[in-house]
């Protein structure tokens, strides 16, 4: 049976004038009980489990769906729920104006909300500090006109909780440094280190909607799920609500990356002492999975600025503003030689005085 | 009383010249036997190695040749430096300057206080500095230009830092062009540098790549923990040399040491 080399991959052998066990390709030597043991590990490395339970959502109640109208967008197709009451209004992707289509119904029924806890005015207040300070912002961007056309949406968001049980294979270094009258030398020792355990994760949010870019709404988090209550329609009254069109089943996949991203990282800080620390293999296992659906509060600003569109979100709990903004070129410019100008002057005079002093 | 006035100055003369004498031995300090210089440039180059000599009390000596016969150059330019009464003190504090024509040599032989002032890497840098001006045929320069080394190396020794490698080598003016490239170079980099972060300041919007917010607190656990050693490799890399040289000396058949070293051109 012939063992894999834990630095090249190749397979070993035992050579008889050292009475070790050597790689013939990358000629490092191995103690045989390093070589059993790291063998086990590969063979034990398993298997993964990923999959998540959904929950039985819970049935729409009598009267509960009276009030809720589906509205639609002419110009890009969004559907988007509503109290009844709302009056004309402007569809939140493309500002365009919508129309009331008809009864909402169907559907899965929300599961929890986190209630809009700042208003509109906080949220304008949150864009013009937004647009403060960015030297390279063009300056007609701050134009007073878009700032008032600011739309609150409940964001639908699939969210996951389970128990993960993982097994991470790391491989770490430990260096050491010296030198003698004549050479400078580095050894490096390499570790195989293994973890294994639990960890728990609770409510971690999914965009439902294909309409809302993912990263914008990732880039808004953390919404603290404390301040979720259970849902009912009243909740919406005033604000217009996104339906899910992407099923929790397609959403897991970005569930599963943060999970093992998470989790690699949590383990690898209990390794000390190591010079490096990388992981090699990772296996998480997830059980007591569960995904429940709910509504998360959104401020919501489109705009187009020469020819491009810009989307800015507010997250309606905390407050934290994003929003990706344009460059003036012609600033970035002045800025760069202005820079490379004064800059470069001011050493070469330091150059000149240091060199009247050494 | 004038009588003892008289004799005072003679002797004060007598003394005066003396010491010149000795100084300056029986030789002029420039010999162009070879006949490389017109008479004007050995008039002027003579003045300038008098001036040198006499400010460092150390004889720079040029001797030029058309042949040494059987002799090795270094005994050559040794024995012409001692058996003509050249180098100043108890010492015979000096440097000469030999140029064999025939061998087409040049041969740099120190003594004294000399030793001390130009050691083998001097020695080697000024050859590297006149050989090109020799092997060009222009004479008169290459001599002039070692008589301002001359004159730096013995001032330089005499300042407590004789030039032993290439950072005791004088500085030189000012670097303009090198600085103002190099400063600029430094400029660009730390301008595009803020560049890129005054665009980075207008992104707000990211993935999230974790879900660390999202972990339940203090459901983690580590189960299982296990570590063990895999192999080792051991890098060296030769250190880098430093210091400079001093001087090497031999003695010489006149019985006196000597410094020196020579090449062609």
């Amino acid at each position: 049976m012939e063992y894999k080399c834990p630095c090249c991959g190749g397979g070993i052998n035992f050579d008889s004038g050292i009475q070790k066990m050597k790689c013939p390709y990358c000629d490092t030597e191995f103690e045989m009980e390093t070589l059993q043991s790291f063998d086990n590990e590969l063979r034990t490395d398993g298997d993964e489990d990923l999959t998540w339970n959904k929950a039985t959502n819970a049935q729409w109640m009598e009267g509960e769906l009276d009030g809720l109208k589906t509205y639609g967008c002419q110009s890009c197709g969004a559907e988007i729920v509503a109290d009844e009451t709302l009056g004309a209004s402007k569809c939140p992707y493309c500002d365009s104006p919508i129309v009331m289509k008809a009864q909402f119904a169907g559907d899965l029924k929300p599961d929890y909300v986190i209630p809009f806890k700042l208003d509109k005015k906080a949220a304008t207040d949150k864009l013009k500090e937004h647009l403060s300070n960015k030297k390279l912002l063009p300056k007609i961007f701050k134009d007073q006109n878009h700032i008032d056309e600011v739309k609150g949406v409940y964001v639908p968001f699939w969210l996951f909780d389970a128990d993960a049980n993982a097994r991470i294979r790391y491989r770490a270094t430990k260096v050491r440094h010296w030198s003698d009258s004549q050479y400078m030398y580095k050894e490096t020792s390499y570790y195989a280190v293994m973890r294994g355990g639990n960890i728990s994760f609770n409510t971690i949010p999914v965009d439902g909607s294909s309409k809302m870019a993912d990263d914008l709404m990732e880039s808004i988090e953390p919404f603290n799920f404390q301040e979720a209550v259970p849902f009912q329609s009243a909740y919406l009254a005033g604000y217009l609500a996104d339906r899910y069109d992407v099923d929790s089943d397609a959403s897991i996949g970005r569930a599963n990356d943060r999970v093992r991203k998470s989790t690699e990282v949590a383990f690898a800080r209990t390794v000390e002492g190591y010079s490096t620390v990388i992981p090699e293999t990772t296996n998480i296992r997830l059980s007591n999975g569960k995904v429940r659906y709910a509504l998360y509060p959104v401020w919501i600003l489109n705009t187009s600025w020469n020819g491009e569109k810009y989307t800015f979100a507010m997250n309606g709990q905390t407050g934290k503003f994003v929003g990706n903004l344009p460059a003036d070129k012609s600033l970035a410019v002045k800025y760069f030689f202005k820079t490379l100008g004064i800059l470069g002057v001011a050493f070469t005079a330091i150059a000149r005085l240091l060199f009247m002093f050494i | 009383m004038k009588k003892i006035y008289s004799w005072i100055i003679m002797a004060l003369l007598i003394c005066t010249f003396s010491i010149s004498a000795l100084a300056a031995g029986d030789s002029p300090r420039v010999v162009d036997d070879a006949d490389l210089l017109s008479s004007s440039e050995e008039k002027e180059l003579a003045n300038k190695l008098d001036k040198i000599s006499e400010k460092h009390q150390v004889d720079v000596v040029v001797v030029t040749v058309d042949d040494i016969g059987s002799s090795s150059v270094r005994d050559y330019a040794d024995d012409y430096y001692d058996y003509n009464g050249y180098g100043y003190g108890s010492e015979y504090d000096g440097v000469l300057l030999l140029i064999n024509m025939s061998g087409r040599d040049w041969y740099i032989s120190t003594c004294g206080y000399g030793i001390k002032a130009f050691t083998d890497f001097g020695i080697d840098y000024i050859g590297n500095q006149i050989t090109p001006e020799l092997g060009d045929g222009k004479y008169a320069k290459a001599f002039d230009e070692f008589a301002d080394l001359a004159d730096t190396f013995i001032q330089s020794a005499k300042d407590g830092k004789p030039i032993r490698s290439k950072k005791d080598l004088p500085k030189g003016p000012f670097p303009w062009l090198k600085a103002i490239c190099g400063s600029f170079l430094i400029a660009l980099l730390i301008a595009i540098i803020r560049i890129l972060c005054l665009f980075g300041e207008l992104k707000s919007v990211r993935k999230q790549e974790r879900a660390d917010y999202y972990t339940k607190e203090g459901s983690m656990h580590v189960t299982d923990r296990r570590e063990f050693f895999l192999y080792r490799k051991v890098d060296r890399t030769k250190k880098p040399e430093s210091s400079g040289s001093g001087s090497s000396t031999h003695v010489s058949s006149s019985g006196r040491t000597h410094g020196g070293g020579g090449g062609k051109f």
